[in-house]
């Protein structure tokens, strides 16, 4: 799971949602902490200029009579100043003397905030009656009667307040908690979506590679354009490479033939064990490279415009028709001139060259090759290629290893040998299958599956 | 039998030409293109041993201008390159057998053999003519099983004549087929190796035909061969 976890957070797709996650839990927690505050010090500073207007009123309502007792020469009209604990309070007091209370404070008293004189208006908190607290309004006013000093102090429950900034910051909570859901879900679109064409550029190399295409197509978004094109001059690159080294092997292998050939003649001209020992060393030399340079000839690449699988049937079938001349072998060559090979023609021509010549060699007559579509629904067509003959066929006890390497069942009829494990070999490199059935006109059928293109008339 | 080798290794030419010739054929040979396409061109040649790979003109080019200009003598291609590719472009071009380096000389003889023989419309290896017979693979020749010793120039004209039995031949085309292009040519040594060859065989077998050359022809016992 951590692991797991960790990869997540290496993909591009991990890195930009989580970075975009905190950064986006960072703002929304930041944005409703200072919401939840500006509101909270809205409310206060309402509180707070009604006790200010209520401590005027009851300044200017308060005179103090020629008993040189306070009384207000009008009475406050709230309410709540009359019901015990309603949460608004008033009380003057005097230094010496008990306090006058609102009828709300009932039996509490109001300590004085600060110990000393303030003349100005000052609010603060604090604790009041049934476990209130207190937003308490406190100045010190000399009415002009009397040279006296009062303690003049209005206070407001702060509770309901309280409970409306737990309602706004509730809201707020659930607000913000909606748009950070809303905005995880756009960010996962967002990246989904932004990295698509990574993964398609990823799946078209897969199919580069697979050889169901040659190139990457040259849609892309511009960012993405240049590493396209950087990729198809790679592929370019690589092909050259490889057709070059190809070229070189084969010229080499190919130079190599006419000294070799000239080698192996004075040898068998010679006589003498000298001349075994040499002819021996040169065959030698012969069957390397014969080895190497038929490996080497195998190209693999696929989805050019295809290989019309008809057209290179008839040349080979006349080809082997000629050397098989003394035989006067029929070659039936049955194929949709719309079938194309996705391939190489020379891998086409070796292993199709390798099976119509073995079937030459072996049959009374007669060979077939047949060519149909299979999997026609699949992304990748299938070719599915019988090459039969009417010779003795080979026992089914034999079949298994019919493709190996140096196997010739006969050894009367000449051949390298090399035939049927060549045919296997480039049949792999394609993802292709070959196997051996019995022939309908009686001998061995060898069927070969390889990739498939339409080709448009 | 006259041969044309175009190959430019010349060390492989002469191997070959000194196979062929000790194998009883004419042999010209040529290292370069052009040459030999108008050898090819002017010459009766009973086979050509072409090389693909050749300087100036390649061996696929010369082909095909022969083919197109109507030669129909066997070619037998040669070459380094043993692709399939390769193969059926050679044959495409109208190659009559293909042979890839290195070979055995031994495969090179009875590859041209057999093409020779097939140009001459015969199937077998063995060619027979009532009691003659000459073997084409061992170049040997016996009249009622009894071998019978030629000199190389008496076994070409004999061998020449029996590929094209019963079809009369100048002596003009003799000559073209039994000697190579350096020697020094002299039709009326045709009648000598004639009738050395009529006296070794002791049937009447080679014909005179006046005016026109030989006819190689069996026209029974009764025509004074000796019987077993």
């Amino acid at each position: 799971m951590l692991a797991r976890l960790r990869h997540f957070f290496r993909t591009l797709t991990g890195r930009l949602l989580v970075s975009a996650f905190l950064w986006s839990a960072v703002a929304l927690t930041v944005g409703g902490f200072v919401l939840s505050a500006a509101f909270r010090s809205y409310v206060l500073q309402d509180v707070d200029e009604r006790l200010s207007v209520l401590l005027d009123t009851l300044v200017g309502s308060s005179e103090v009579g020629p008993d040189g007792v306070l009384r207000f020469n009008r009475p406050l009209v709230d309410e709540r100043f009359a019901t015990p604990y309603s949460g608004l309070y008033w009380q003057v007091s005097e230094e010496g003397a008990p306090p006058f209370r609102s009828r709300s404070l009932w039996d509490f008293e109001l300590g004085n905030v600060h110990a000393d004189r303030v003349f100005t208006l000052h609010i603060e908190e604090a604790p009041g009656p049934d476990g209130q607290r207190l937003r308490v309004a406190e100045r010190d006013i000399i009415l002009p009667e009397a040279d006296r000093i009062f303690r003049y102090q209005v206070a407001s429950d702060l509770g309901e307040v309280q409970a409306a900034i737990e309602r706004f910051n509730q809201l707020l909570l659930q607000a913000l908690g909606l748009i950070m859901g809303t905005l995880t879900a756009a960010l996962v679109l967002q990246v989904a979506y932004g990295l698509r064409p990574l993964r398609t550029i990823g799946k078209s190399l897969a199919d580069v590679r697979a050889g169901r295409e040659a190139r990457l197509p040259g849609d892309w978004p511009a960012d993405l354009q240049p590493l396209a094109a950087e990729i198809n001059a790679l592929i370019d690159q690589n092909e050259k490479l490889v057709a070059r080294a190809r070229t070189h092997v084969g010229n080499l292998a190919h130079a190599l033939k006419t000294p070799l050939a000239v080698i192996l003649n004075e040898a068998d001209a010679d006589k003498s064990t000298r001349g075994a020992t040499v002819g021996r060393a040169a065959r030698d030399i012969k069957s390397h490279i014969d080895h190497h340079l038929k490996r080497a000839r195998i190209a693999g690449g696929g989805s050019g415009p295809g290989l019309p699988v008809r057209e290179r049937l008839d040349k080979l079938a006349k080809a082997i028709a000629a050397m098989h001349r003394h035989k006067d072998i029929e070659m039936n060559v049955d194929c949709a001139p719309a079938l194309g090979f996705d391939g190489e023609r020379e891998d086409f021509d070796e292993m199709l060259g390798n099976l119509m010549d073995n079937a030459g060699k072996w049959s009374e007559g007669k060979v077939s090759v047949s060519v149909r579509l299979v999997e026609k629904d699949l992304p990748r067509p299938m070719l599915e290629i019988r090459v039969e003959d009417d010779g003795p066929g080979v026992a089914e006890d034999q079949w298994p290893v019919l493709f190996e390497r140096g196997r010739r069942l006969d050894e009367h009829v000449q051949g390298t040998g090399l035939g049927l494990a060549i045919v296997r070999d480039i049949v792999d490199m394609y993802g292709g299958t070959a196997w051996p059935e019995h022939a309908t006109l009686g001998g061995l059928a060898i069927v070969l599956r390889l990739p498939g293109k339409l080709i448009p008339s | 039998m006259r041969i044309l080798i175009v190959e430019d290794d010349e060390a492989l030419a002469r191997q070959m030409r000194d196979s062929l010739v000790e194998a009883g054929y004419a042999v010209d040979h040529t290292a370069d293109g052009e040459d030999g396409h108008f050898l090819g061109d002017t010459e009766p040649y009973d086979a050509v041993v072409l090389d693909l790979g050749l300087p100036v003109l390649d061996g696929h080019s010369i082909l095909k201008r022969w083919r197109s200009d109507g030669k129909v003598m066997p070619v037998l291609i040669l070459t380094a390159r043993d692709g399939w590719t390769d193969k059926v472009e050679g044959l495409d071009a109208g190659a009559d057998d293909y042979l890839t380096k290195p070979f055995m000389m031994e495969e090179l003889l009875a590859r041209l053999r057999a093409l020779i023989r097939r140009a001459a419309g015969q199937a077998s290896a063995t060619l027979t003519i009532g009691p003659l017979t000459l073997d084409t693979r061992s170049g040997k020749v016996s009249v009622e099983g009894k071998a019978v010793k030629l000199t190389a120039q008496e076994f070409k004209l004999l061998a020449y004549m029996m590929h094209h039995q019963g079809k009369v031949i100048s002596r003009t085309e003799l000559t073209e087929h039994i000697y190579d292009q350096d020697f020094d040519r002299d039709s009326n040594t045709i009648e000598v190796f004639v009738n050395r060859i009529r006296k070794k065989l002791g049937i009447e077998i080679v014909h005179t035909v006046r005016g026109l050359g030989y006819q190689l022809d069996w026209q029974g016992e009764g025509a004074g061969a000796r019987t077993a």
